[in-house]
Order: C-alpha cells, then sequence, then structure tokens
C-alpha cells in the first residue's frame, strides 16, 4: 500500500494536493483497494460547489457504490473526464488518476500527513 | 469472525490471499488479488475454480426417498434418468421458493439434493417436517465431501487429463460420472452457476479437496470467488435466492412462476401427486399460459416476472432501485452491476474473441408481466432516471465452448429490400453459377459424405420437359388398383415413374417402392405419419395415438436429425407421462468404440421398453447396423415392433459389399437418393410387405401418407433424372460400391500413416462405409474444415459423440463416394492424405497441388459413356439450350 509523503489525506480516504492554486482531489490507493474493481465514476460538473463533509459524487466497483466525500470547501474548476471512460484508472494509479481540482477553497476537513493516514488505516484495516 | 463456518478449503484461500466475507454464515473469499473482473474474464476465456462445498449437500435414501422428493421438489423426479441431475426448485404452500436446488442420481439407492448455503439450517427444518409418514431419511453430508466448481472452456481438457483420457460425463448439461482423477474418486456433473458451455462440479472427499484444487491450479485454472461467481450467474440470468426468489424488494414473496426456469423446473405430472404448492402454482401457471398469448387483461395472480435488464445510459444498476415506465412504478432491479465481456471482431462461424474487454451495466429485474421484450423503461439510480431496456438474454452458451454474450442492439441489420434494375444481377448470377460450378467440378476436392455428383445424363434429364409439371396420381380400386392420373400429358411420365419403381424394387430385393417423396425427411415423416395412422386404425373417433416408444440413435452418437423428436419424429413420437419427455429410447453404444451399437445392452432395453418402431441408420457412420441380430431377438422374444432402416447415407451401398437391409430383416428402408446414390436429390421408401400380409396396410398408408399426405407436386424433371441413376447403380453397383468401400478404408489408413488421428477401429481398417472421421482437436473442427476449403479440399466439421455441438466439434467427416466417381484410386487418396497432412499439421498452402490432383480426375466413371449415348446426349443438350 503506498501512502506517498508529499500529500494529505482525508479519514474518508481522499487524498488531496495544492498544485499551481488549486487543490487536487483523488482516493488513496487503501481506497482503491477496499473498493475492488472500479468499474464507473460520478463526478460533478465544472462551476458546481463541493462542501467539505458532504459527497460530491460516487464511485461503484463490482461489488457496490461508494460516495465520494468533499475533504474541502471551494468550487470545481476542473474534472478528470478520462475517468468516465476508464474508470479502471482509478485502480491502477490511484495517485495519478485524480478526481476533481478545487478553487477558491474556503476550509477542509481534518487532512493527516501520510505516516498519520497510514496509522489510520492499518487501525481500520 | 470466529463463530463463522468454513470450508475444507479455507486455508488454501487464505494462502492464495483471499479477501474473506461473511456469506450465509460461512467465511467465504469474495475475491483473490486479481480481482472480480479479472476472475470474470478468466472463466470466459480459460477455466476457474470456484469453492462451492459451503452448500448443503443432503442425501436421501430409504424406500420411499423418490414418493418423498415428488412430494417435497417442484420437478418431476422420475424424469431423473441414473447419472442425470435437475433444477428443481422446494416450494412452499402458497407457491413461493424455500430454495431452489439441484438434485442428482450418482447413484440407484440415494439421491443428493444440494441447496443454498445459506438456506441448508431453514431447509432441513422444512424437509424434516414434510419427512413425516415417508419411510427415507435425509444426512446432511456436507462436511464429509467438499465441491469445486471447474467452469470455463478448458475445463474440460483440465480434468480429463486428470482422469487420464476417460469420459467424464455424456456430453449433454445436467449428465453426471464418477470417474477417478489422478486416483481419487470424485463425482463429476456437467452442471455450474457461471453460465459456461463447458462446465463441472466436482465432488471430492473432504481430505482430496486442496488435492484437487492446487492440481488444476498447477494446470492452468485459476481461483475465482463470489463476486465474480455473482457477475457470471447474472450474465448468465441464472436466478439467486433472496434476490430473484424468496421476497421482493417490496417484501412480497415472488411467486416460482415469475422465474423463467420455473417452466423446467415445474412439472405437475400425474405422477408427482398433490406435492407442496401444488394448487398455488397452478393457478400462477394458468396467469403464465395467458401471458403466452400476450393476454395480460388480469395480471392479479402473477403481476411481475423476472427478466433480464440492461442499462443504456451511463451508470450502473443495483439491486433495490425502483423502474418507472413514465410515473408507474413497473418492478425494481433484483441484481445489478458492471459485468466484463470479451470483445469481438468478424461475424458468424469466423468470430474472433479478441483480448480487449469492455463492460456493460446489466441486472436482471422484477417487473410488470405486460413489460415486453425490447421494451424502455427507467430505472432510478439515486434519483436520477436512467434509461433501460428489457433484452431477451444477456449471453448465450448456443456456440460451445465459449459464452457469447449478446451486447443490445448490436444484433446484424436486418438485409435490404432489392430494388433497381435487375438485368445487370441476372447477368452477375449466372457468372457467379458458372464460376461455382467451375469450382466445385473442376478445381475442388469433394468430401462431403451426403453430397455427390450425378452423371451428365442425370442432369440433363433432370432438366427435361417433365421438369415442372405435375402428375399428380393415385390407385383406385374400382380399377383393379391401377393408377388413375389426374392430368393428361401424363402417359410418358406414368411409365418412367413404373419403371423407376422396378428399377428401385430390384435394387432394394423387396416387394414395394414409393419414389415420389422429394427428400430422406419427406420419407420418414411420410412413414412416421403413416405408422401412426396404422396403429390408429382401430379407432378413428378418438383423438389419434402417437407412436411411442421409438428407438434410435442420438444425434450426438451420429443419429440423423430426420429420425429425431426435434427433426421428422416431431409430430408423431408421444410423449412419456411419467418423464415428461419424447418417449424415444437411444441406442447404446460400445464403451471402447462410440461409433458402434453396444447390441447385448440395446437387447435388454429392446425387451424393458417394447419399443413400437426401431430406426436403425446414422449420418456419422463407420459400421453396419446390427439389422439381423435384432431380428432375430424381437422374433425370438416376440416383441410387435416395426423394424425401419433410414439409410440415408448408406442407400447407394446397399449390396454384398455392405449390408442387404431387407434380407436382414429390415420391414422399411427410407433414404435420399443423392448421397451414396448418385441420383438427383430426392427421397425413395421401400418395404418388404407381400399383400397377404397383415402389414400391407401399412404399405398402403405409406402410400396415401406420400400422395396426398406429403407431396402433390413430386418433381417429375429429377423422377426422370432418378430413373437413369438407378439403371446406372444397377449397371454398375458390384464395381461402384467395391470401390468406394475399399477406398474409404484405404483412405483412413493413409490419413492416418500421413499423422492424422483416424477415428475407429484400425483392425477393421477403421470404417466399413464410405465415411472417414479424423479428430483435429477439441473446438477446432470448423477452423480445420475452414482451412481446408481455402485450399480447394470441401469437408464437414463434425462434433464427435464426446463434444457438445457443432461449434465444438473436434473432427472431420469425411466420404469418399464423390471421388472415387471422378475415378480416384488408392494412390490418388494417399496423396490426398498427404496434402490433408500438411494442410491440418503443418499449415502449409497446398491449394495448387490440390487443383493439379483434381484436374487428373474430370472424367466420371460408372455410368454409361458408348458413342450412342453419347450421340443422345448431345441431341437431348440441344434441345434445352
Amino acid at each position: 500500500m503506498l501512502y506517498p509523503v508529499e500529500l494529505q489525506y482525508s479519514k474518508s480516504h481522499e487524498w488531496v494536493k495544492a498544485e499551481d492554486g488549486v487543490t487536487v482531489v483523488g482516493i488513496s490507493d487503501f481506497a482503491q483497494n477496499a473498493l475492488g474493481d472500479v468499474v464507473f465514476v460520478n463526478l460533478p460538473a465544472e462551476g458546481d460547489s463541493v462542501t467539505a463533509g458532504d459527497a460530491f459524487g460516487d464511485v461503484e466497483s463490482v461489488k457496490a457504490v461508494s460516495d465520494l466525500v468533499s475533504p474541502v470547501t471551494g468550487t470545481v474548476c476542473a474534472v478528470n473526464e478520462e475517468l468516465l471512460d476508464a474508470p479502471e484508472k482509478l485502480n491502477s494509479d490511484p495517485y495519478g488518476a485524480w478526481l476533481i481540482k478545487v478553487e477558491n477553497v474556503e476550509g477542509s476537513e481534518e487532512l493527516l500527513d501520510a505516516a498519520a493516514y497510514e496509522a489510520f488505516c492499518t487501525e481500520e484495516g | 469472525m470466529s463463530e463463522l463456518k468454513r470450508t475444507q478449503l479455507y486455508d488454501t484461500h487464505v494462502a492464495a490471499g483471499a479477501e474473506l466475507v461473511d456469506f450465509g454464515g460461512w467465511e467465504m473469499p469474495i475475491q483473490y488479488p486479481s480481482g472480480i473482473i479479472a476472475e470474470h474474464l478468466y472463466t470466459r476465456q480459460v477455466c476457474s475454480l470456484f469453492d462451492v462445498s459451503h452448500m448443503g449437500r443432503l442425501r436421501i435414501t430409504g424406500p420411499e426417498r423418490k414418493a418423498f422428493l415428488q412430494h417435497v421438489l417442484s420437478s418431476n423426479v422420475s424424469a431423473l434418468d441414473l447419472n442425470m441431475a435437475q433444477y428443481c426448485i422446494i416450494p412452499n404452500e402458497n407457491g413461493g421458493a424455500v430454495d431452489d436446488a439441484y438434485l442428482y442420481l450418482f447413484e440407484e439407492d440415494s439421491y443428493l439434493l444440494v441447496v443454498n448455503a445459506a438456506n441448508t439450517d431453514k431447509d432441513l427444518k422444512h424437509l424434516y417436517e414434510a419427512l413425516k409418514g415417508f419411510d427415507c431419511q435425509i444426512e446432511n453430508i456436507t462436511d464429509k465431501w467438499a465441491a469445486i466448481a471447474v467452469q470455463g472452456p478448458k475445463c474440460k481438457e483440465m480434468l480429463t487429463a486428470m482422469a487420464g483420457g476417460a469420459q467424464l460425463t455424456e456430453p449433454m448439461k445436467n449428465a453426471l460420472g464418477t470417474v477417478s482423477l489422478e486416483g481419487h474418486t470424485a463425482r463429476v456433473a456437467k452442471t455450474g452457476y457461471t453460465g459456461e458451455p463447458l462446465g463441472y462440479e466436482v465432488y471430492v472427499r473432504s481430505e482430496d479437496a486442496a488435492w484437487l484444487w492446487n492440481r488444476l491450479i498447477e494446470l492452468g485454472a485459476r481461483p475465482a470467488g463470489l463476486g465474480a461467481r455473482d457477475t457470471l450467474r447474472l450474465e448468465a440470468a441464472l436466478p439467486l435466492y433472496g434476490h430473484e426468489m424468496g421476497n421482493a424488494p417490496d417484501g412480497s414473496e415472488i411467486p416460482i412462476f415469475a422465474v423463467p426456469l420455473s417452466k423446467f423446473a415445474v412439472s405437475f405430472a400425474a405422477e408427482k401427486g398433490d406435492f407442496i404448492g401444488r394448487k398455488a402454482l397452478e393457478k400462477q401457471h394458468s396467469y403464465f399460459v395467458k401471458y403466452m398469448d400476450r393476454d395480460f387483461s388480469d395480471m392479479s395472480g402473477l403481476p411481475r416476472k423476472i427478466a433480464p435488464i440492461a442499462l443504456l445510459d451511463r451508470g450502473v444498476m443495483r439491486a433495490g432501485m425502483e423502474i418507472y415506465q413514465g410515473d408507474k412504478l413497473v418492478g425494481w432491479v433484483t441484481s445489478g452491476t458492471m459485468v466484463p465481456y470479451f470483445k469481438t471482431e468478424g461475424e458468424g462461424l469466423s468470430t474472433v474473441i479478441l483480448e480487449a474487454s469492455g463492460k456493460r451495466a446489466i441486472g436482471l429485474c422484477y417487473i410488470d408481466n405486460d413489460i415486453l421484450e425490447d421494451d424502455t423503461v427507467e430505472v432510478d439510480v439515486r434519483g436520477k432516471r436512467l434509461k433501460a431496456v428489457i433484452p431477451a438474454r444477456h449471453m448465450s452458451v448456443g456456440a460451445p465452448p465459449f459464452a457469447r454474450p449478446l451486447l443490445y442492439g448490436a444484433e446484424e441489420d436486418a438485409h435490404g429490400v432489392g430494388s433497381g434494375d435487375r438485368a445487370p444481377k441476372a447477368l452477375e448470377l449466372l457468372k457467379k453459377a458458372l464460376e461455382n460450378h467451375e469450382w466445385r467440378q473442376e478445381q475442388c476436392i469433394n468430401l462431403i459424405p451426403s453430397e455427390n455428383t450425378p452423371s451428365r445424363a442425370v442432369r440433363l434429364l433432370s432438366g427435361s420437359d417433365p421438369a415442372c409439371r405435375y402428375a399428380e396420381h393415385k390407385k383406385i380400386l374400382a380399377f383393379y388398383d391401377k393408377e388413375v392420373f389426374y392430368y393428361q400429358g401424363t402417359k410418358f411420365i406414368d411409365e418412367v415413374e413404373r419403371l423407376l419403381v422396378e428399377e428401385m424394387r430390384a435394387y432394394f430385393g423387396c416387394t414395394e417402392v414409393e419414389t415420389r417423396t422429394l427428400s430422406g425427411q419427406m420419407s420418414n415423416m411420410a412413414v412416421f405419419s403413416a405408422l401412426m395412422d396404422w396403429k390408429n386404425r382401430v379407432d378413428r373417433k378418438s383423438e389419434a395415438k402417437r407412436l411411442g416408444y421409438v428407438m434410435n440413435n442420438h444425434i450426438i452418437k451420429g443419429g440423423h436429425l430426420s429420425a429425431q423428436p426435434m427433426g421428422a419424429l416431431h409430430d408423431y413420437i408421444a410423449i412419456d407421462p411419467v418423464t415428461e419427455k419424447p418417449a424415444v429410447v437411444n441406442f447404446p453404444v460400445c464403451a471402447d468404440n462410440p461409433y458402434k451399437m453396444d447390441v447385448e445392452e440395446t437387447k435388454k432395453l429392446i425387451d424393458r421398453y417394447r419399443p413400437e418402431l426401431i430406426v436403425f441408420g446414422k449420418s456419422m457412420v463407420l459400421h453396419k447396423e446390427p439389422v439381423a441380430e435384432i431380428r432375430r431377438f424381437v422374433d425370438e422374444q416376440n416383441i410387435p415392433t416395426t423394424i425401419m432402416y433410414d439409410m440415408a447415407h448408406v442407400l447407394g451401398l446397399i449390396g454384398d459389399h455392405f449390408q442387404n437391409p431387407f434380407a436382414e430383416g429390415a420391414e422399411i428402408v427410407t433414404g435420399s437418393t443423392h448421397k451414396t446414390f448418385f441420383g438427383p436429390q430426392r427421397g425413395v421408401i421401400g418395404v418388404n410387405y407381400r399383400e397377404d400380409d397383415l402389414k400391407y396396410g401399412l404399405w398402403k398408408t405409406i402410400e396415401s401418407r406420400t400422395f396426398p399426405g406429403s407431396v402433390s407436386n413430386h418433381h417429375l424433371g429429377t423422377q426422370l433424372g432418378m430413373l437413369m441413376a438407378a439403371y446406372e447403380m444397377n449397371q454398375f453397383r458390384d464395381v461402384y460400391q467395391k470401390a468406394v468401400i475399399d477406398n474409404a478404408k484405404s483412405f483412413a489408413c493413409s490419413l492416418k500413416a500421413h499423422g492424422l488421428d483416424v477415428a475407429g477401429d484400425p483392425a477393421i481398417g477403421y470404417t466399413e462405409t464410405h465415411q472417414v472421421i479424423v479428430s483435429v482437436g477439441y473446438g477446432e473442427g470448423p477452423n480445420i474444415a475452414e482451412r481446408l476449403e481455402r485450399n480447394n479440399i470441401v469437408v464437414n466439421y463434425q462434433a464427435t459423440p464426446d463434444e457438445e455441438g457443432f461449434t465444438a466439434s473436434g473432427a472431420l467427416r469425411m466420404g469418399v463416394s464423390e471421388m472415387t466417381r471422378f475415378g480416384f484410386e488408392a494412390a490418388d487418396f494417399d496423396r490426398l492424405a498427404g496434402l490433408m497432412a500438411d494442410c491440418i499439421l503443418r499449415g502449409k498452402d497446398v491449394k495448387e497441388d490440390v487443383k493439379k490432383l483434381r484436374s487428373e480426375h474430370l472424367k466420371m466413371r460408372y455410368c454409361f459413356d458408348d458413342a450412342e449415348i453419347d450421340e443422345a446426349l448431345e441431341q437431348l443438350a440441344a434441345k434445352l439450350v
């Protein structure tokens, strides 16, 4: 299981990265592994607002559907359209396959660093 | 999770890194590290192993075991033969399902009932309550025997290798066998829950479970968990208790007749008596029958059905989601997810399965009965209405060895309607016909055993004037049974028909011949119809009784299609009230030679079933039929029956080099006239009854079931051609038949010497007929036959007695009669065998060599060719053009 040190993590297993003034959001390696084969992703549209702690979309594996919980509050400025046709990228490259980019970020969930998140996952899993 | 039960394979799953979940109180693998999608695809492409040891295995013994099972199961237990299994439902009094199950008959004195893991305790309680008053016992053997499902196109190869090449089961679905797998006893069932056309469930003693699992993985199988098992069964539209049976999402109980499989799983046979749920099921069935006619005026007794559903919009359906048509709630999704499939290229038999895969959102639903196939609906996917359709099915098992996905909307477009100027099309047709004629007659080596080339005289006569005219005629008693014709201008064809009957009587060595039937199939139908009419002659005021029992060759063992209930026997065969199946008994075959009838076992079956009709004859035929032995037996035992021999393939071999059917005791011979008999395409019936025989009346009935029963326009042109063919046959019979059989034996030996795998008994030169059968590897028949055609060698691909159907064919069926007519001798067949071996074994292009070999043999033998004949033919040809 990979926990890149340059990222921050929410307890609902999303990762967050600041990049060129916007916040990039994805799901962690631990999350994709628990989901199993991802077969469909439902994402918001550009311009939608997201709220920290609320669902902004969902991800479906063969087994079940799970909410995607936003780690931050702000406005969606980009959506990874590639995932609509190739949702399996979330399994093969969870840290490359980002979900949304958020701008005008006003607040966030409690975020953990890599070491704390790894400890959290070990306890949970 | 310490209270969860574990199967015999628990440690094996843990060692393989399986993700384990609670499934009905069992700690079971949901998936292995490769994931559900990879496991699903590997099952469809190669072979997967599923631990199904958690399912309840109940052994039922005791003198009243059958009566008990008839009482508690929906199916007709009397229809279950030894070494067969049947799907069944355990109904409750309301016509709902306590569970669904599989019933196995591995041994005469006990039944094995396999039920769902989560329901085992509930089922046992239900069964024990019903057991009162029945002298039989139920033993739960779940932990004594383990069960492993081995599913996918390669499973048969793997298990057969472990069985040392022994047959696991008969090739049909639900067949059972007990075999030794590398020294370990295994009970093998051709059943499964993946929809794979090739799939087995293997039962071994608990201590052998891990060994078998690991051994199959060494052979190339991979483990698959409950996740893949669910997507596979969903794609195959197989119901799962708790989703498609039991309670619906609204809490109501799903009636058994809502499940499509109930058509097969529920029986109302008198034999079953008043079984649990019978009344409720009969009521459901009365609604089901109305729906068959699309009468949905009253759906109160059976409101919904289980049907497949496919999402047209992007998304995924899940169990419990509501389905709407407009504002009306019409049902719920009962199972749904995204299911992977392999993409394909090409069409028809040349469809290639690619490595690339796709995914589709499909499911099963419980939906109003008046929603029909191809109707669109909307599924409420978490507040969003997504478009979906009710397809006929998600997948087809009709072309083994692969299960093939049916993607909604992917069917071929309907053919266009013809339009435009037809003159250029007419010219194009003529050019192409010439091309085809030259190709087949001058460049191809034709080895289809059911074909031949008629002589020039036969061809010309078949197209000459009586062609396309009428000559209906009938014997009229008032004129001492002379034929009376209904049309003028028929004196010539009258004479031709009389001469043809005489020639065919001489050829057969029998008393009466009917030549008006147009095909072998029509000949059989006329005979079956006549036999039925003859059977009912004493009582014309009641519904006519059909024929039963009828003994024939099973189609998988080479039997004619035209002697099967699905062929010409269809409307004439009775349904056995005990088994509710067509009253047909198949000839058993020898264990060491599936092409040969086991005569001693056949006699036992004749004694047991007392068949009223015995039909010899096959279309995959290497041996003589034991007509004389069976005739002797039925005469000695005083068994009233009719012996018929459908000689379609071997009609041209009647004689001392093969068989004389009437001399051996057949009463009726039917056949087609264009296979080994080199006439135009027609049928013929011969019988050997004399005027003072009781059964002469049957002959009269055969005549009337031919005309006016089957045909009024009996194709006069080809009847003229047939007379010429009969002259040729009677003139050259001995030399032609000897050459055909000698050539078949020598061709078989040459093929073997060139390294090909020739079927049959080497001690007799592999064959006693015109046919030679070569095994080319399981499922390879269609590819090899296509490759040979590209090299101008035309053969049939053929399923052998061990194979599932024509797309799984592993053999080629060939006949030597046509090339024998063009003068092929042993040396030519040896050359041909070498070219075929080059093409089949080494993939060599041999087309030019084949053309050369053929070009040396263009002159037809065994026909009249003196100067006077040639001159007459020229005159006739000149008039015809």
